[in-house]
């Protein structure tokens, strides 16, 4: 349990890249190609375990559990989706751009801070989640004890009676080998949809 | 059915099915969405010849582009062989919009340009190509906001906002060089309500804000005393149905996005801030506060996100959401507020992210047979509510009042029922307030 959650952080102190860092590990994040030597075997299993972990953590609304698995160097990126021309020479994907999430920790754990408040009513009663991540692919990055990995996720949620939104998507991550698993470094997440079909991303990818 | 008998605007109440009732939501597209200057871009998206962004003016898809002679077009997005979309992307720069079906090509000024095989018309009797060209609106833009209207009997832009312009300045004339829409396109998420909702929120519902974002505003204002509305030193102002309701605290909305550098920016803005637009003025810059531009066009100050809300049947509502800052502003400060406002106003915002099922559940609700007959309660009032004539357009003091939904709502009553824009009354400028405007 992060004891870093404590009611009423001050979270100008937390943990929070400048605005360099954050164009550089955007930077990184569309340059992932799976370009490097895959990773295979043991390695591989716990690297899908891990995420099987995460979308479990998730599911259970255990935001401080999840909170921990973020690396203090977190670039957390959902960038909006345009419909281009294919002729457009523009990049569709740019730091530059408005996003969904354009996100330190800091940011995350204010996130939380609001639903740890019990003064969210539109998360009372809870929603239900569930989380399903595949494909998972995963490369060597040059650096010992990080991974470039792949990945597609559908995370549906359902609240009071009619009220559902299921997302697919893909991610790109940069994890890092710890002690007891990896933590996320770096996450790129993007939704095939332009004009998101719901009303909110309540919810953490 | 009168619109006039589901709006008591006097005291305070409507009929709930405003909110759901298929005909009267048909009866708006015509009455209210195709009567209306309709936002449609910020200058700043379209600024080179050729450059182009579709949008929506209620259920009508449309398309903004910048012709050669620097002029901003705005023509229906639907050619008028067959009736598909003639462009699917959302911004771009071309020179023709070429309809997919059967490839008639259209220019940059919506006039018909060539088709495949065009002789088969040339030998057409009766067939001339200036006829077939998509439907152009009238166009005219506010300090970089583009409307559009496809009513020829409506009056000018400067009537329709009328002295709502004085107000407008102090977010879109703080200083020299104009404003921008922040780059990569509209924020854009459905709602599954009735695009009243949001609208009157913003036109004056400050209210809301002490209950529904209590947990928004937990971690970024809890440490300081919460949310914080008084009516001291707050006002709402309505002028032809648009609203704003404001307090003076200059930077009240940009403290919530928890960025000391922001509140650092807007300190030092404030001196040449109220010398340009005079004290009370100045303070609404970024204040606690929130307007619509009747009837679907909102924006908070301070987090200076802009936003419309677009009808999509009686209960569903697109919303297309951008930020909007000084050209001149710096770089870093420019990203700060890209950041800031995507993570307290957008569908991942901790603030928006309290809205939408507000506004959902009340669309939904008020369907019910038996619920439908009883009215909604618009009527607070409170007792310091007063008037003001030293300030153009209707304004009271307090900004925790309905004043300015009533406002909308009476608005809306006199558009629904106006059988010709002739019916629909209109303020009167006040030279000293137009004439600052220019």
């Amino acid at each position: 349990m992060s004891t870093a959650l404590d009611r009423k952080p001050d979270y100008s102190a937390f943990p929070r890249l400048s605005l360099e860092e954050a164009r550089a590990a955007a930077a990184d994040l569309l340059a992932m190609k799976g370009a490097r030597a895959p990773v295979e075997g043991q390695m591989l299993g716990r690297i899908e375990r891990f995420y099987r972990q995460e979308a479990r953590i998730l599911d259970e609304e255990r935001y401080e559990d999840w909170y921990d698995l973020l690396a203090d160097d977190l670039f957390y990126w959902m960038p909006l989706r345009e419909n281009r021309f294919r002729r457009d020479s523009r990049s569709e994907l740019d730091p530059d751009s408005m996003a969904f999430f354009d996100e330190s920790k800091a940011d995350i754990a204010v996130r939380i801070g609001r639903l740890k408040s019990n003064l969210v009513w539109t998360e009372d009663p809870p929603t239900r989640h569930v989380y399903i991540v595949s494909n998972v692919e995963a490369f060597e990055t040059g650096v010992d004890g990080e991974f470039e990995t792949h990945h597609v996720f559908t995370q549906y949620r359902n609240r009071s009676e009619h009220d559902e939104a299921t997302l697919f998507g893909r991610r790109r991550d940069l994890i890092r080998a710890v002690d007891d698993g990896f933590q996320i470094v770096r996450r790129l997440i993007l939704l095939p949809q332009s004009v998101l079909l719901t009303k909110n991303l309540s919810v953490f990818f | 059915m009168k619109a006039a008998d589901l709006v008591d605007s006097s005291f305070g109440t409507i009929g709930r099915r405003i909110f759901w009732d298929p005909a009267i939501y048909e009866l708006e597209l015509e009455r209210v969405f195709a009567r209306s200057w309709l936002f449609v871009a910020h200058e700043s998206q379209i600024e080179e010849p050729g450059a182009f962004v579709t949008t929506y003016m209620a259920q009508d898809s449309v398309i903004v582009a910048r012709a050669d002679d620097g002029a901003i077009n705005v023509f229906l997005n639907s050619c008028p062989h067959r009736g598909n979309r003639v462009c699917f992307a959302d911004s771009g720069k071309g020179r023709a919009f070429t309809c997919n079906y059967h490839g008639w090509a259209f220019g940059l000024d919506g006039a018909l340009k060539k088709m495949p095989k065009m002789g088969l018309y040339k030998s057409t009797p009766g067939f001339r190509m200036e006829d077939w060209g998509l439907r152009r609106a009238r166009v005219a833009s506010y300090k970089g906001l583009v409307f559009a209207t496809f009513c020829e009997e409506a009056p000018s832009l400067e009537q329709w906002l009328g002295d709502f312009r004085w107000y407008l300045d102090a977010v879109l004339d703080v200083e020299d060089g104009g404003t921008e829409f922040l780059p990569g396109g509209a924020t854009r998420s459905v709602m599954r309500c009735n695009w009243k909702f949001p609208a009157d929120n913003f036109v004056g519902d400050i209210y809301h804000a002490l209950w529904t974002h209590l947990g928004g505003a937990e971690p970024t204002l809890g440490r300081h005393g919460g949310v914080i509305v008084e009516n001291e030193g707050s006002y709402q102002v309505s002028v032809n149905g648009h609203g704003w309701e404001f307090n003076d605290s200059f930077f009240g909305n940009t403290a919530t996005m928890g960025d000391r550098e922001l509140l650092r920016y807007m300190r030092s803005r404030q001196e040449a801030i109220t010398a340009r637009l005079g004290d009370f003025r100045s303070k609404m810059w970024g204040s606690v506060a929130s307007a619509t531009i009747f009837p679907n066009f909102s924006f908070l100050p301070g987090y200076f996100t802009f936003r419309t809300f677009q009808p999509k049947g009686p209960t569903t509502t697109e919303i297309h959401a951008w930020t909007l800052v000084p050209k001149n502003m710096p770089d870093d400060i420019k990203d700060r507020f890209r950041r800031g406002s995507m993570r307290t106003f957008s569908p991942s915002g901790i603030l928006e992210m309290d809205d939408g099922e507000n506004w959902e559940h009340s669309t939904s609700a008020n369907a019910g047979w038996v619920t439908r007959n009883q009215k909604l309660c618009y009527a607070m009032a409170p007792a310091g509510e007063v008037e003001r004539d030293d300030l153009p357009g209707e304004v009271t003091a307090g900004q925790l009042s309905d004043a300015n939904q009533r406002l909308f709502y009476k608005r809306w009553a006199e558009m629904m029922d106006a059988e010709s824009w002739a019916d629909i009354p209109t303020a009167g400028s006040d030279a000293r307030y137009s004439e600052a405007a220019e």
